[in-house]
């Protein structure tokens, strides 16, 4: 399905890990590129530990907030990194934080599995993946709650913004006190290179 | 000679709703809906009740219908407005015994400040219409309302107008219908309309929409009245009568059952006829949808849209278009059946990740304690919702805002006793739960309340409320004291510390016993507000047995291991866990004291 140009990128994750801000900031760095921007969320479950997601396009011309598939998905949890594959496009690429387990009601309760295989799931679905451990990569950085913003660093080698755009969209959405540390997770997630390429 | 009756259509649908079955009436009074109740209340076999206004009337008949009784609900037109929240979703709930909302317009407005015409509503809400001409069909179709209530799990609006309501004739009395009580049965999918069941009743919603208008096509309330003119009206309720009188020899497609509009008895009477019109007052409701089949017809053109008409105005609008050539016709299009979207996928293996009640939440110690006593809760919306999913199972109903002591009033009055306990958060309390309190005092109802009191409205990212005074500006205004607030309505009220999970027991406990009306106010600051940790919660796994007490309050810092339940970091150390244990496995040592 052709849709114009625009660039589509899900951040899905579990309440309070960041997904709006992280959305934020990528709908700034998309602006300060000079491209129209729309973005949509479904917030009303964000701090009831419910799954999350946030929907950011961008091209030249956009028209709606949401699209049917995103060419690339950005997940803080591995669980939802799985579930976030069905809304990948095929080739599309997944950045996960695979690392970041928040184990769900019923696999505490031992009515479910807690499901573990991202890698596998990916190839049959034809997407690439980018496995990212960003809790450590944020930890290293200085801050374990910067998970989402080490995402955005390993996602940034796929998405067509300069360096001095996603700085700009850093600036303008996180407050000093925490900006810095957030550089630091940024740039660590940008150094992280895909494990796996898209197997033809 | 047997002795015909002569009633008003108000009259005659009071006592059709006797001869139905029906076993509790209520209502809000306004012109020309009034005299419905004021006669139920002469009658025997039925409770009635004027409530405090018509979203509260409706409610209460949903607590009676949930309970197990025929139930009806009255009100003028514009009634039904202060009625839309809960009537919209309880058309996706549907009922257990039959439901019928009784709406009077006033075409003309004797006594109104408008002049809505209501069937939008039924067209709206996709519940079935009926709509009597004169009394005795307005008796006659009680019967029919509640079986269709049940038959399609809908409520049924009878539309009347003024001059049905207040017009006279004689109704001919019949055998009453002998209807079986319905035992009440938990259905949480079907009651509690949260987005994930709301979704699915959603899809029922339109199928059976299908269904009542292939019952339309069958109806004997809709009927193809043959005529000896080339001329055919397609008519309702009192145009239905000036129609019939200006026109005696044309054919009528008389509607008893107006929405869904049986759309091939439209057709057939357009193979009859080579001019068609359409008489009603107020909207072009059913000329619409006749234009929309592709057909030509004359209505609005001709017959003016406001006030009332009568035989005259019917004739004088439609005689210059009897002697036009007529109009020429394309083949009728037939609406399509309703298609909804595909079924939600839940990935294939993948755990759900639903909402849950937060770490140290409030509302989990008050579900606790209610559980133990057996009462059915009808709950309301906010956080506290959520404890309807598994495994607390802790709300049997959600309708709307403000519906749970409506609902909780009609559900104990239908049963006579205390059966159920309204639950409703603070926010909500302020928006519209003050009045079904107040309605509970003048109607002697005997129940619980309890007002899950977080200080905010929390759900939705806790904002300000009255209680709480805070402004959008966080500007601290005035607050509103709900202890007061119930004390001078004349409800016996409490103020528990929620956190007191003993104390909080012992309130319900008493409450439940006590006879009468009584608020318990659960007071607790939201844990996201709050987030101080009380202490921690110790596991002795010598003692934990994994029987699953503590893991049942659905808490998501309580993990079962091996060999014993184990805490999680995020344990706020509420201590209720502490408490439902019976083997003494879990302790909490306080925050600041040495373990």
């Amino acid at each position: 399905m052709p849709l114009n140009g625009t660039t589509t990128v899900s951040l899905v994750g579990v309440g309070g890990q960041g997904i709006l801000l992280g959305a934020a900031i990528l709908a700034e760095t998309a602006s300060f590129a000079g491209l129209q921007v729309k973005a949509s969320e479904v917030k009303g479950m964000a701090q009831r530990g419910g799954s999350v997601l946030s929907t950011v396009r961008f091209g030249a011309r956009v028209w709606s907030p949401v699209g049917p598939r995103a060419d690339v998905v950005i997940a803080t949890e591995l669980l939802e990194g799985i579930r976030g594959l069905a809304l990948l496009r095929p080739q599309g690429t997944m950045v996960c934080a695979t690392s970041t387990r928040v184990t769900p009601g019923s696999v505490l309760r031992r009515e479910e599995e807690y499901p573990d295989d991202l890698a596998g799931e990916a190839r049959r679905r034809r997407v690439r993946l980018v496995e990212v451990d960003a809790e450590g990569l944020a930890r290293a950085a200085g801050t374990s709650r910067a998970v989402n913003v080490a995402l955005l660093g390993a996602a940034s080698a796929v998405l067509p913004f300069d360096p001095h755009h996603w700085r700009a969209g850093l600036e303008a959405v996180l407050p000093d006190r925490i900006l810095e540390v957030n550089l630091r997770a940024f740039e660590l997630g940008r150094a992280v290179v895909p494990t796996r390429e898209v197997e033809s | 000679m047997e002795r015909q009756l002569f009633f008003s259509g108000n009259e005659a649908i009071a006592h059709g709703a006797v001869r139905a079955g029906a076993g509790f009436a209520c209502g809000y009074p306004g012109t020309p809906s009034s005299e419905i109740v004021e006669t139920t209340a002469r009658l025997k076999g039925i409770r009635s009740q004027w409530c405090v206004n018509e979203k509260v009337a409706l409610e209460t008949a949903v607590g009676a219908s949930l309970a197990g009784v025929r139930s009806m609900v009255t009100m003028k037109h514009v009634g039904l407005n202060v009625a839309a929240d809960p009537f919209m979703t309880l058309s996706l709930t549907g009922v257990n015994a039959g439901l019928v909302v009784v709406s009077a317009d006033d075409p003309g407005m004797h006594s109104s400040q408008n002049e809505q015409d209501n069937r939008a509503f039924a067209k709206f809400a996709k519940v079935p219409m009926l709509e009597p001409a004169d009394s005795q069909e307005a008796y006659d179709f009680m019967a029919e309302a509640f079986s269709l209530s049940e038959e399609f799990d809908t409520p049924v609006l009878l539309r009347t107008t003024t001059r049905v309501s207040h017009g006279r004739g004689q109704v001919l009395p019949r055998v009453p219908v002998d209807v079986p009580r319905r035992e009440y049965a938990r259905d949480i999918s079907k009651y509690v309309m949260v987005p994930q069941f709301a979704r699915l009743r959603n899809r029922l919603v339109l199928e059976r929409l299908e269904k009542l208008r292939r019952r339309a096509e069958q109806s004997p309330l809709n009927v193809l009245e043959a005529g000896t003119s080339d001329f055919g009206i397609i008519a309702s309720g009192v145009a239905y009568t000036y129609a019939r009188e200006a026109f005696p020899k044309a054919w009528f497609l008389k509607l008893g059952m107006s929405h869904p509009l049986p759309c091939a008895k439209v057709v057939r009477l357009y193979e009859q006829v080579s001019r068609v019109a359409v008489v009603e007052e107020l909207d072009p409701f059913f000329e619409e949808q006749v234009r929309a089949l592709g057909l030509p017809v004359v209505g609005k053109a001709a017959i003016p849209w406001d006030g009332e008409l009568d035989q005259e105005v019917v004739f004088r609008a439609l005689e210059p278009y009897l002697l036009r050539k007529p109009p020429r016709r394309r083949r009728p299009v037939l609406p399509p059946a309703p298609r909804s979207t595909d079924p939600p996928k839940p990935a294939p293996g993948l755990p759900v990740r639903p909402p849950v009640l937060c770490p140290g939440c409030s509302h989990r110690s008050v579900f606790s304690a209610l559980r133990r006593r057996r009462l059915a809760p009808m709950g309301d919306i906010g956080c506290y919702t959520l404890g309807a999913l598994p495994p607390l199972l802790a709300m049997d109903s959600c309708l709307c805002m403000g519906a749970s002591i409506g609902m909780m009033a009609g559900f104990n009055v239908a049963l006579g006793e205390k059966a159920a306990v309204g639950v409703i958060g603070d926010s909500t309390f302020f928006h519209s739960g003050v009045t079904p309190l107040i309605d509970a005092v003048y109607n002697g109802v005997e129940g619980m309340v309890v007002i899950l009191d977080n200080r905010t409205t929390a759900m939705t990212g806790h904002q300000g409320h009255p209680g709480s005074g805070l402004r959008p500006d966080r500007e601290q205004g005035p607050s509103v004291d709900i202890q007061r607030l119930c004390e001078g309505i004349g409800v016996r009220c409490v103020t528990v510390d929620a956190t007191d999970h003993a104390a909080l027991d012992a309130a319900v406990a008493e409450e439940a016993g006590a006879p009468g009306l009584g608020v318990i106010v659960a007071l607790a600051p939201c844990v996201l507000t709050s987030r101080e940790k009380a202490g921690e919660v110790v596991v002795d796994e010598d003692r934990c047995n994994l029987c699953g007490l503590c893991l049942d309050l659905g808490c998501p810092s309580i993990a079962p291991g091996d060999d014993a339940v184990s805490i999680l970091e995020t344990c706020t150390g509420c201590g209720l866990c502490v408490e439902v244990c019976r083997r003494g496995a879990l302790s909490l040592v306080e925050a600041g004291s040495c373990p």
